[in-house]
């Protein structure tokens, strides 16, 4: 399997939620609530063709989704 | 005899616990210290009492989540196996110095103060609250084992980012293999630990 660049939406471990690169240490942004941090990972990832996984409350993941593009 | 990277994890093992039991051994195994589990082995041979005073004198650590002991629910049978195993913990460092004397004990709760009243013996033994939250259980493990090992221990945020770093490739090479999310939840705990050493191998950033 091809290793694909990854965004993250996160409860931040200071409170709220993170929009995070995979393997980066820090986040990208924080966010109050979960649906704001939602949008603006989407945004991140469809621009820079990648994938994102929305995690829960708890870390599990509850959503991936590809935005990455389609080889001819 | 004691093994320095060895932590006995005494906890529950439930579909509700499963998210903090999930992060917190991949804090651990992050730390680079090994949990050892009842749970992870399945020889059905040897009496469980057997196994846990086996898994008990290996470990230097032990850590014992007693936020799940209390009946949840109207008829629910009172659980007694976390607490019984912290006392077989506790027992052996105060019963035999010499072999278990320099064992370090964990207790969390999902309450601070909680258990002090409801087990007085425990007052002066290092007791931390998780809150039922899988990111608290990570800071607290992390934070605690910063106390005892050597050298600088990465930091939570970083463990944290680490760990869902992990569980999206892992769920992204299992729905490769063939996995649904419903099974990849269900994956047994042995395999899920080899999951996370394989992929430390590869990814391990501190």
């Amino acid at each position: 399997m091809s290793k694909v660049v990854i965004h993250h939406v996160t409860p931040n471990i200071n409170g709220g939620w993170s929009v995070r690169k995979g393997g980066s240490a820090k986040a990208t942004r924080v966010f109050k609530n979960r649906d704001e941090a939602v949008e603006f990972a989407k945004k991140i990832a469809r621009n820079s063709k990648t994938g994102l996984f929305i995690h829960k409350k708890d870390g599990k993941i509850t959503k991936y989704r590809s935005f990455e593009k389609k080889s001819a | 005899m004691l093994i320095d990277s060895n932590v006995f994890y005494n906890c529950p093992f439930d579909k509700e616990y499963k998210p903090i039991l999930d992060a917190v051994i991949f804090c651990l195994k992050f730390l680079k210290l090994n949990p050892v589990l009842a749970s992870q082995e399945n020889d059905g041979a040897e009496n469980r009492v057997d196994k846990i005073c086996r898994l008990i004198s290996s470990a230097k650590y032990g850590i014992h989540d007693l936020s799940r002991i209390r009946a949840s629910k109207k008829g629910e049978i009172f659980r007694l196996n976390m607490p019984f195993e912290l006392g077989v913990d506790f027992g052996a460092r105060k019963l035999a110095p010499e072999n278990f004397g320099s064992k370090s004990l964990l207790i969390l709760g999902s309450e601070p103060f909680r258990y002090q009243a409801a087990l007085s013996d425990l007052a002066g033994s290092d007791i931390r609250s998780h809150a039922g939250e899988a990111i608290e259980a990570v800071e607290q493990v992390r934070n605690w084992f910063a106390e005892k090992l050597p050298g600088e221990t990465p930091g939570p945020s970083l463990i944290w980012g680490r760990y869902n770093d992990f569980l999206g490739d892992n769920f992204l090479r299992l729905t490769d293999r063939g996995f649904n999310e419903r099974q990849i939840e269900r994956i047994p705990i042995a395999e899920f630990m080899d999951d996370i050493d394989r992929w430390l191998q590869t990814n391990h950033i501190s």
